[in-house]
């Protein structure tokens, strides 16, 4: 189990101060948005999604601590390219990961890195914002 | 008061929080229970951190090391 500060090394930190797809999509076909009122985080998040249900473009704005970007971030080089049904199914491996489940490992790849927040509950709804957003976002279009 | 709040450039009070906790220091951070205050200051949120009779000096030296090291994190 990874120590809070060992999570604050690598990929997570890399990923804050470089978000990946970190703008604003120009004719998205779903989008939605959260906050978390507890720590005045808020996402917005837009997707492209085709006929055959692959989202080909995906992209997020907003402001958050360190783990909900890099979260974030990762989550959308993860779906770019996945079926929805696949970007829903990684949600549920992420969320497993977090909550000390069976998860699928290498499905997760990168994600990985966030397996220690486990331990800290409080934290654990930074890392899954961006996925309940994407989440809503699809549900509702 | 023994209460003190602070704010770092680049690094969210969360990150801050998760951090110290690391380095065996309990702080508190978000809204405080006081949403619209950091609204009037212009502010997301902060992090605090109290003082209480029986805080010795280790422990505030300690808090100002650990601080440092969040500083090192978030360059």
């Amino acid at each position: 189990m990874a120590t809070m500060n060992e999570l604050y090394q690598g990929i997570i930190i890399e990923h804050d101060r470089s978000p990946r797809n970190f703008r604003t999509l120009d004719a998205p076909t779903h989008s939605g948005e959260g906050r978390n009122p507890l720590c005045g985080d808020e996402m917005s998040l837009q997707l492209v999604v085709d006929a055959e249900g692959i989202i080909t473009d995906v992209g997020f704005q907003g402001r958050g601590c360190a783990v909900s970007k890099a979260s974030s971030s990762m989550m959308t080089v993860a779906i770019k390219g996945k079926t929805v049904a696949e970007a829903t199914e990684l949600f549920e491996q992420f969320h497993a990961l977090l909550t000390g489940k069976d998860a699928d490992r290498s499905a997760l790849g990168k994600l990985v890195a966030f397996e220690g927040l486990g331990a800290y509950p409080m934290r654990v709804k930074c890392a899954t914002m961006g996925w309940h957003v994407l989440k809503e976002s699809l549900d509702h279009k | 008061v023994g209460v003190l709040t602070f704010a770092m450039e680049g690094a969210h009070p969360h990150d801050i929080a998760s951090i110290l906790d690391g380095e065996g220091i309990c702080i508190r951070a978000g809204h405080h229970c006081a949403q619209p205050l950091h609204a009037r200051l212009g502010v997301q949120s902060s992090a605090r951190a109290s003082f209480g009779p029986y805080t010795t000096e280790a422990e505030v030296r300690a808090l100002a090391a650990a601080v440092l090291r969040v500083r090192e994190i978030f360059g």
